[in-house]
């Protein structure tokens, strides 16, 4: 990092804490703070969603898995797109019409106070554990990079998201987002062309294209059904689409955002633009990892991506030796990949993909040898090793803050939600029915700042040891979503089901989940189809149980 | 379920931008979505090891 990155990172932080603080001004009313007084633009809605998730993860971990495993982890979102059009039709209406502030407030009108609390509930130790996995997981990657202590960077990134967020509420988290949203791209379009742009004079775009296909990166849809396997056409058709539809329209982090819309269209709007924006975006964002893959295939990568690692690892005795035979494998695999490029007909390229996996193989021999010699899994460091050392002054500082504060989005989202549920759904319902709306803002507030503590302190005490981020987050909501979602179906679609069934469902549920996560293999998308189908079979042969006369 | 007052009818009969109607905006966005996994099948296949 030279001085210029370093000015260009705080000014890009000061600036959207500014424009957060800014846009968040007017935030005095309960209405104001957790809805945005319901004058949010559907562009808004749809881009602060979108932010949510192109958080941090999205930088860090998307790429590594576009470097690492391909484009097939795109199959995950493919279920987006028919949760959006069943959310639109369906939730988005109900809860407008609700005039809730929380899904979970509908649950009561629906059923009763406690089938609320237990969602509620639900939704807080789920999100809780969420907060402190997307607060800590990115600043142990960015404590690295930049050279800060650990604590210190949890500690900026948290004082600033909650400095924002409780100033200024749901505006000040999505008007922050809107901003984000853009430079994220841009940064992102900006790696991909300096991968493709340094690239070796005779390798033209396509040539990196039919490489990585040939490096077996571009394994887009995998149409084969295994139970087993996370990313194929149907974990993302059918399991995914069970996921998506209780991430979007059952937690409280998203539900909120579309709840600002100023009317049921906006609403709408800005979750079919997501519907038709994600999956594209997820593609472009993989595809630069593929092409970063390709990058290192004719520039020399590290031996381990990871600088800390890299730096304890060049004083163990098998150092030289590690590093001779990596030098050696990278040498094979670019000349193979030559082979491929230059390949006259498909024998030719046969002979030369062979030639390419072994040498392959021989980098990742060395490369796990290394990495064991540390203890370090160094996937999330590939994107940020190539961003520190491949792009432009001021670019490096830009990229890093945008890292930094995507990271802060996210987390942002999650505390105001947590607050809103805290406050809504337990403190007004529970301990102060008739507090008033300044009491109730306050008591906001506080909630913001208590949950951005829990998370800081949480991110504190869970140190390294995450595999890939972005799956870790998606399986810790996988244990809770089925069950949620299974209630939302029956509140929303089977009327006869009343408040005893849909509870004792939803516990049924939540056990089934933990069992299968516990005691099978069975791949976590599948989480919340089994989680919600199994609070359906067990709350509608209750509620029919109940019906029955008794003797 | 609360009576709909005047509002939350005219809330509930907001068209959609384009395409006229909510379903047809439903249905394009499934289109898209097949359209968009057969380009990717498409990708798949021809660039395969």
């Amino acid at each position: 990092m030279t001085t210029i990155d370093w000015v260009v990172l705080f000014a890009w932080l000061i600036f959207l804490v500014s424009y957060g603080l800014w846009r968040g001004r007017g935030s005095g009313t309960v209405d104001q703070f957790l809805l945005a007084g319901k004058t949010m633009p559907w562009y808004a809605m749809g881009l602060s969603i979108m932010a949510t998730q192109a958080n941090a993860i999205t930088f860090i971990s998307t790429t590594a898995q576009g470097y690492v495993d391909g484009l097939r982890f795109v199959q995950f979102y493919f279920g987006l797109p028919i949760a959006m059009v069943i959310l639109a039709a369906t939730a988005v209406p109900i809860f407008h019409r609700a005039k809730v502030y929380t899904a979970y407030e509908y649950l009561e009108k629906r059923f009763d106070a406690k089938t609320r609390s237990l969602v509620s509930a639900i939704f807080l130790i789920q999100r809780g554990l969420g907060s402190g996995v997307a607060i800590s997981a990115p600043a142990i990657v960015l404590s690295v990079v930049l050279g800060w202590p650990f604590r210190v960077t949890v500690l900026v990134m948290g004082g600033l998201v909650i400095l924002y967020t409780a100033s200024g509420g749901i505006k000040a988290v999505t008007w922050a987002d809107v901003q984000q949203m853009g430079v994220i791209m841009g940064a992102l379009v900006l790696a991909l062309v300096i991968a493709i742009s340094r690239l070796p004079a005779d390798v033209s775009f396509m040539d990196a294209v039919r490489i990585a296909g040939a490096a077996g990166k571009l394994n887009v849809v995998e149409p084969r059904l295994d139970w087993n396997d996370r990313y194929n056409l149907w974990t993302g058709l059918i399991g995914a689409t069970f996921l998506m539809l209780a991430y979007f329209g059952t937690d409280q982090s998203q539900v909120q955002r579309y709840l600002t819309g100023k009317s049921i269209g906006q609403s709408r709007l800005s979750l079919l633009f997501n519907a038709v924006a994600k999956v594209p975006m997820q593609f472009f964002i993989l595809f630069i990892g593929a092409m970063v893959f390709v990058f290192f295939l004719f520039v020399q990568p590290p031996l381990l991506f990871h600088p800390g690692a890299m730096e304890r690892v060049q004083h163990a005795s098998e150092y030289t030796s590690l590093e001779q035979r990596h030098t050696l494998a990278f040498e094979q695999r670019g000349l193979a990949a030559r082979h491929i490029k230059d390949a006259r007909d498909k024998a030719d390229r046969a002979a030369a993909i062979v030639e390419f996996r072994a040498a392959q193989a021989r980098m990742s021999t060395v490369h796990s040898e290394a990495a064991k010699l540390t203890g370090e899994n160094d996937t999330n460091y590939i994107f940020l090793s190539f961003v520190t050392h491949y792009l432009p002054r001021g670019i490096v500082g830009l990229v890093l803050g945008v890292i930094f504060t995507a990271a802060m989005s996210a987390i942002s989202g999650e505390i105001n939600s947590l607050a809103t549920v805290s406050v809504i759904d337990i403190y007004r319902r529970h301990f102060r029915p008739e507090a008033t709306d300044r009491q109730t803002v306050i008591a906001s507030r506080a909630a913001t700042v208590f949950w951005g503590l829990y998370a800081v302190a949480f991110a504190m005490l869970f140190g390294q040891g995450f595999g890939t981020l972005i799956e870790v987050v998606n399986q810790v909501g996988s244990y809770f979503y089925g069950t949620m979602l299974g209630v939302f179906v029956i509140a929303f679609f089977i009327k006869r089901v009343g408040a005893n069934a849909v509870f004792s469902g939803a516990l049924a549920g939540q056990a089934a989940v933990l069992a299968v996560a516990k005691f099978t293999s069975i791949a976590y998308l599948w989480y919340s189809a089994i989680g919600c189908l199994v609070v359906i079979a067990v709350a509608v042969p209750i509620s029919y149980a109940e019906d029955k006369p008794r003797l | 379920m609360a009576e709909l007052g005047n509002d939350d009818r005219k809330m509930l009969d907001e068209s959609p931008p384009v395409l006229g109607t909510w379903p047809r905006v439903y249905t394009f966005v499934l289109c898209y979505l097949a359209v968009v996994i057969a380009a990717f099948y498409a990708i798949t296949v021809h660039f395969a090891p």
